[in-house]
């Protein structure tokens, strides 16, 4: 006999009650476990874009909130607020290399809503270094016709000689970018003069991303660009960050709402001890005379209350894991991650895997110490009184 | 003169405080010598239980000393108590007091394990075997007879080979055969030359025993050695 032994009987005693104690344990864990990946991969999906935009500035018009930020990478429509001229201006500051407007709009194909991007084809492909998987790329900047991302490709069936209608225009599809796991998988390009002209707002862009020569000097660029134009300048980073927060806030608070789950779970395992210590009233005593310490008695009903923390975490994690791919899409789909599109894949790093594990063990510990104390608190006498 | 292995000093109990306490023990004074079959009877509720409790450190006095072995039990930590019941003290119960969810065999593996013998289930089937019940070791006590029961009990106390055995009314849930098979089982243990003391109301019990003491009142009232 040993402390491991004794402890797994106690457990499958009452096996009702193991599998309800048990359940809810996993049930809150697997809440944890299934928001904190979404979120994860949610934050993975958000850095993938950042990535995918290529650049080390973005020029946004002034008084742009966060939500305006996000659609920057997501490819979403966007007020058409920078007047080309200032482009003129941003493009004569010393330090920048290229600067590439974009001009987000969106337009019904086949009853679907499509974004449509207005670029300058040049200088977008030297930002992006975008590959054709299919037919050709822009032949002059002002070609009226379209480049498709790979996933609108493949959703509409589209390829080269096909056509895309643009607000009512019908223009061909030249060619079918390949697939680079950002927004412009999502999204349809067409010249920017075209779009300026079928949305009649000519003159104008959505936004304007920069590269620098030196990436040493990027905060120097940023302030001479806002000293000699009319527009606000972000960092990548500085994007990339307030987007995370808005995200971060939501998931947090997504989060909160699990950990009270997990927390309910937790008293569900002092419920259970304590009752179990009171039908082992007698038996705690019956130990207690065969030689069983205070010390053997709490550790027996600790270690039992770490148990229902062990296992409740391993299945939380797998139902949670389970969840967040099932539920995952649904949940996501609201204001700051509609416009992503692809559905981010939920995403655990170890680090996390570690921490559920640990919260769960942890708070199972936890749950045990007053069970584990009232049972060791008995005396042999007042406990074998009970028949 | 032999030694006492048990020696009760001028022990009291009360139990409750103010108005609503209730004297137990008043005052009891008694020594058992090493080897020795000691029968405790007398009236319900006048303390034989409380006695034996205190011999083997279940219970703390509220005055007085209880010597075992040379140790003052009232001085002991909760630990060592523990230990010391592990070791020294084998316990049996009118009510078997077998763990119900375990087998006959990891009841006394349990013994073994809190007498620090760790996993010994070779010892835990040779004690079984020492009770003739090594063909029931796999199953748990609601299985077995209530003499088969009082046996594995008495192979549990057995567990760490301790000098005394302490018994609250052992035979009062057998019928007259097992009685009898648990008498002889405890006769062979004395002749192995254990201490045993066993609280009873069955005199032809008590005639196994070679001293007898009538506590009455929480104090010794009159006692008698047989065979003398």
């Amino acid at each position: 006999m040993n402390l491991w032994k004794l402890v797994w009987r106690n457990l499958l005693r009452r096996k009702g009650r193991f599998a309800f104690t048990l359940g809810g344990v996993a049930i809150g864990m697997a809440a944890f476990v299934s928001l904190l990946s979404i979120g994860q991969g949610l934050e993975l999906e958000i850095k993938k874009q950042a990535q995918g935009l290529g650049a080390n500035l973005v020029i946004t018009p002034k008084g742009w909130c966060a939500y305006e930020q996000i659609s920057v990478l997501t490819g979403e429509q966007l007020p058409e607020a920078i007047p080309m001229s200032e482009l003129d201006k941003i493009m004569a500051v010393p330090g920048v290399k290229s600067a590439v407007p974009y001009l987000n709009e969106k337009t019904a194909f086949r009853n679907r809503p499509v974004p449509v991007i207005g670029i300058l084809p040049e200088e977008m492909r030297a930002l992006q270094k975008w590959r054709i998987a299919a037919g050709r790329y822009f032949k002059a900047a002002d070609e009226p016709a379209v480049v498709v991302g790979a996933a609108i490709a493949q959703q509409f069936q589209l390829k080269p000689g096909d056509t895309f209608t643009v607000r009512g225009r019908s223009l061909p599809v030249v060619g079918v970018l390949r697939e680079a796991g950002n927004k412009d998988d999502v999204a349809s390009f067409v010249p920017l003069p075209v779009v300026q002209k079928l949305y009649a707002v000519e003159g104008k862009v959505s936004f304007v991303a920069v590269q620098v020569e030196d990436l040493q000097q990027v905060d120097a660029v940023s302030l001479r660009i806002q000293e000699k134009a009319n527009v606000a300048v972000v960092t990548d980073k500085q994007l990339l960050s307030s987007i995370l927060s808005i995200v971060g806030t939501v998931s947090g608070a997504m989060q909160a709402v699990a950990a009270v789950g997990v927390l309910a779970a937790a008293f569900g395992i002092v419920n259970t001890l304590l009752t179990a210590v009171y039908e082992r009233r007698r038996e705690i005593g019956i130990m207690q005379a065969v030689g069983g310490t205070r010390r053997t008695l709490f550790s027996a009903f600790l270690l039992e209350s770490g148990l229902y923390g062990l296992i409740g975490g391993v299945l939380g994690l797998l139902i949670g894991m389970l969840g967040a791919y099932v539920l995952g899409p649904y949940l996501t789909d609201n204001a700051f991650t509609a416009s992503l599109r692809q559905s981010p894949v939920p995403s655990l790093d170890s680090a996390t895997v570690l921490l559920t594990f640990g919260l769960s063990i942890g708070l199972a510990l936890v749950a045990g110490l007053y069970p584990a104390y009232r049972a060791a608190k008995l005396t042999p006498v007042e406990a074998m009184r009970y028949a | 003169m032999p030694e006492a292995v048990i020696r009760i000093e001028n022990v009291t109990k009360v139990y409750g405080t103010g108005e609503a306490a209730a004297a137990a023990l008043s005052g009891i004074s008694l020594d058992v010598e090493r080897g020795a079959w000691l029968a405790i009877m007398g009236p319900s509720g006048h303390g034989k239980s409380t006695l034996l409790q205190i011999m083997g450190g279940l219970d703390q006095p509220t005055s007085g000393q209880v010597h075992l072995d040379g140790t003052e039990l009232t001085r002991l930590r909760p630990a060592e108590l523990a230990h010391t019941r592990a070791r020294s003290i084998g316990f049996v119960f009118q009510s078997f007091n077998l763990l119900s969810h375990l087998t006959a065999l990891e009841n006394i593996e349990l013994a073994l394990w809190f007498g620090g013998k760790g996993d010994d289930r070779a010892r835990g089937m040779a004690l079984l075997e020492s009770v003739g019940l090594a063909g029931k070791a796999h199953l748990p006590p609601g299985a077995l007879s209530g003499g088969q029961q009082q046996r594995v009990a008495v192979a549990r106390a057995l567990a760490n080979d301790p000098d005394i055995l302490l018994m609250d009314e052992p035979t009062g849930n057998l019928d007259s055969a097992s009685e009898a098979e648990l008498l002889s089982l405890l006769s062979s243990l004395h002749g192995q030359g254990r201490t045993i003391v066993m609280v009873t109301h069955n005199p032809a019990v008590a005639e196994r025993a070679q001293r007898v003491v009538h506590v009455k009142d929480g104090r010794i009232d009159k006692e008698r050695f047989n065979g003398a």
